[in-house]
């Protein structure tokens, strides 16, 4: 069973590329951007602060330690709305390239049950796409370190203590990891949803899956004058349960920012006995589960040709 | 001898439309069995309930496994080539064999490798870069190399010219039949497999109209060519099928002794092409 996920997913990751190139295209993209940036403010370093990050110039620990939160935030939040179109596209054509291809007569000549199949691809949504994403992030803030501390070194600065000790490797990574897996859990019911349309859709899935929640949005404000389902919907695309209230507003409060707090981290404001405790974590997850059992249904009792 | 598949008034409804109907047949291993019928007489229908693709009615059993339920274990022991275009065209080559090792517990990938050393098919190719005739010698080749007890081909020749077609075949019978196998093909290029061929069956209107060892046909079956008098008297006996060719009239009959027609004309055996255009015409009469 699990020997079977691993060589699926495997095939997932052969099959779909852009898994592997989105990450590594927009972390090249930061980090020319990052060069470019270093290049041109060496001119007028003082105005440029948040290019020339690692600088001595800069007005102090506080500046410093701001400017590189936000580039460690500003280049996982880059990653982070990649990673949300990449995990629509790739649901989507998951169970409908296949059978477009026909293919999917091959899959199943061999011994491997349907729910494997569907479930290897809800692992890969869920799971392998964030974990991905959460490398390629790690890969680029490394890599920009590194430029960046060769280039402060060339200005004459202490890169170790200017760069390196101005941020927590950890603590950054650790939340960007967390973020990322727990937003493949959190949004699992629209991966289902995703997954059930891509096998159950006879064309253009992208299509099936955006009409009828807007059919039923605009249905229900017409019909009840309410926007129950659209409030729904909407709500779940924010992470609240994995940070506690108010958390993130105190996090992103600029004036903190400035009076040079000790440690700016989001690790210690995520709540992850509160994100797994949640009830509207689970009730996700059994929507999740359903629409997957539909796809499972629907891929094992139609007839393909 | 075992029975490999038994079937007993199996049926296959798509709404008002039945593709198969109330079909029942047993499949002996150590046989290469002919499934021969017209387009949209049932065959694909009749093969994916066997290979658990599509759920039926009536008893099926494949190797004592209800092929719709337990897909898993029977896939375990069967191969299909369904059609030639259904390799995924993305797939890198050592990546397909890769996979199907991974998974499959009865594939051998030292015999896969050593099948793909015999044709042009190259590890690093993408399927989509291979011609037709490769992609169906790949996989060939990964088939040949599954220890399966059950081979089912449909239209496996599909679209291939006539030197792959007869590669084809001379592959799967001198590299991977033997007594413990057993093959189910369905085709319409009759002809071409009709010597290769230890069983026929014929399907038609989802209905089967025979279901006999090749040698017994002529038991059963014989053609004569006659003409004028002898015509007349052997058309007395009651042909199933009749025809005219250069001057003379070509029938066939049906648990007819030849002694009966002895003196009368040409006696043969008739071809399976002309058993089965007999066979389905009188069906529809």
């Amino acid at each position: 069973m699990i020997s079977n996920q691993i060589a699926l997913v495997r095939r997932e990751l052969w099959e779909h590329r852009s898994i592997f190139v989105t990450p590594i295209a927009i972390g090249t993209v930061v980090t020319l951007g990052v060069l470019t940036m270093l290049m041109f403010a060496s001119g007028f370093a003082a105005e440029l602060d948040v290019a020339i990050f690692g600088a001595q110039n800069l007005a102090g620990d506080a500046e410093r330690k701001m400017a590189l939160t936000v580039f460690f935030l500003g280049t996982s939040w880059i990653f982070i709305v990649a990673l949300a179109f990449l995990t629509v596209f790739y649901s989507l054509d998951s169970l409908y390239a296949e059978r477009k291809d026909k293919s999917i007569l091959f899959w199943r000549s061999l011994p491997v049950t349907d729910a494997e199949t569907v479930i290897s691809k809800l692992l890969t949504a869920v799971f392998v796409l964030p974990a991905i994403t959460a490398l390629g992030i790690f890969a680029t803030h490394l890599l920009n370190l590194i430029v960046t501390s060769i280039w402060v070194s060339m200005k004459g600065g202490d890169a170790s203590v200017l760069i390196w000790g101005s941020i927590s490797l950890f603590d950054n990574w650790m939340t960007a990891l967390i973020v990322l897996v727990a937003s493949g859990i959190w949004m699992s019911p629209f991966i289902g949803w995703f997954l059930f349309v891509s096998t159950w859709s006879k064309r253009m899935p992208i299509l099936m899956a955006f009409m009828p929640p807007i059919v039923i949005a605009l249905g229900e404000g017409i019909v009840f004058r309410s926007r129950i389902f659209l409030t729904t919907v909407a709500e779940r695309g924010d992470m609240t349960p994995l940070f506690k209230a108010g958390n993130l507003e105190e996090f992103f409060e600029e004036d903190n920012w400035h009076q040079g707090v000790s440690n700016l981290t989001l690790l210690d404001k995520i709540d992850l006995a509160g994100f797994f405790t949640s009830p509207a974590l689970w009730g996700g997850l059994l929507v999740c589960g359903l629409f997957v059992s539909g796809a499972i249904y629907v891929r094992r009792y139609r007839d393909e040709s | 001898m075992t029975s490999l598949v038994s079937a007993q008034g199996v049926s296959k409804r798509f709404g008002n439309f039945t593709a198969v109907n109330n079909v029942s047949f047993e499949i002996e291993s150590g046989k290469i069995l002919g499934l021969i019928g017209p387009n949209g007489a049932g065959k694909t229908t009749l093969l994916k309930a066997l290979l658990g693709l599509t759920d039926c009615e009536g008893s099926l059993s494949v190797m004592g496994l209800d092929p719709f339920k337990q897909r898993k274990e029977l896939m375990q022991n069967i191969c299909f080539i369904a059609d030639v275009a259904v390799l995924p065209r993305w797939i890198k080559v050592s990546q397909l064999l890769d996979y199907v090792e991974a998974i499959h517990p009865n594939f051998s990938r030292a015999r896969a490798d050593e099948l793909l050393r015999q044709t042009k098919v190259r590890t690093t190719s993408k399927v989509k870069e291979l011609s037709k005739g490769m992609v169906t010698q790949l996989h060939l080749s990964i088939i040949m190399a599954i220890d399966a007890k059950l081979l089912v081909l449909d239209e496996p020749t599909l679209g291939l010219d006539i030197l792959f077609r007869k590669d084809f075949y001379a592959n799967l019978l001198n590299d991977y039949f033997d007594e413990d196998r057993t093959i189910l093909v369905t085709t319409h290029q009759v002809e071409e497999i009709e010597n290769l061929l230890t069983d026929i069956m014929f399907i038609n209107d989802g209905k089967l109209l025979l279901n006999a060892p090749m040698d017994s046909l002529g038991d059963t079956y014989v053609e004569i060519a006659a003409s004028g008098e002898a015509a007349q008297k052997a058309r007395g006996l009651g042909p199933i099928a009749e025809t005219e060719m250069f001057g003379k009239s070509i029938m066939l009959f049906e648990g007819i002794s030849r002694e009966h027609l002895e003196g009368l004309g040409d006696l043969r055996t008739p071809s399976v092409a002309d058993l089965f255009v007999a066979k389905v015409k009188r069906a529809r009469q």
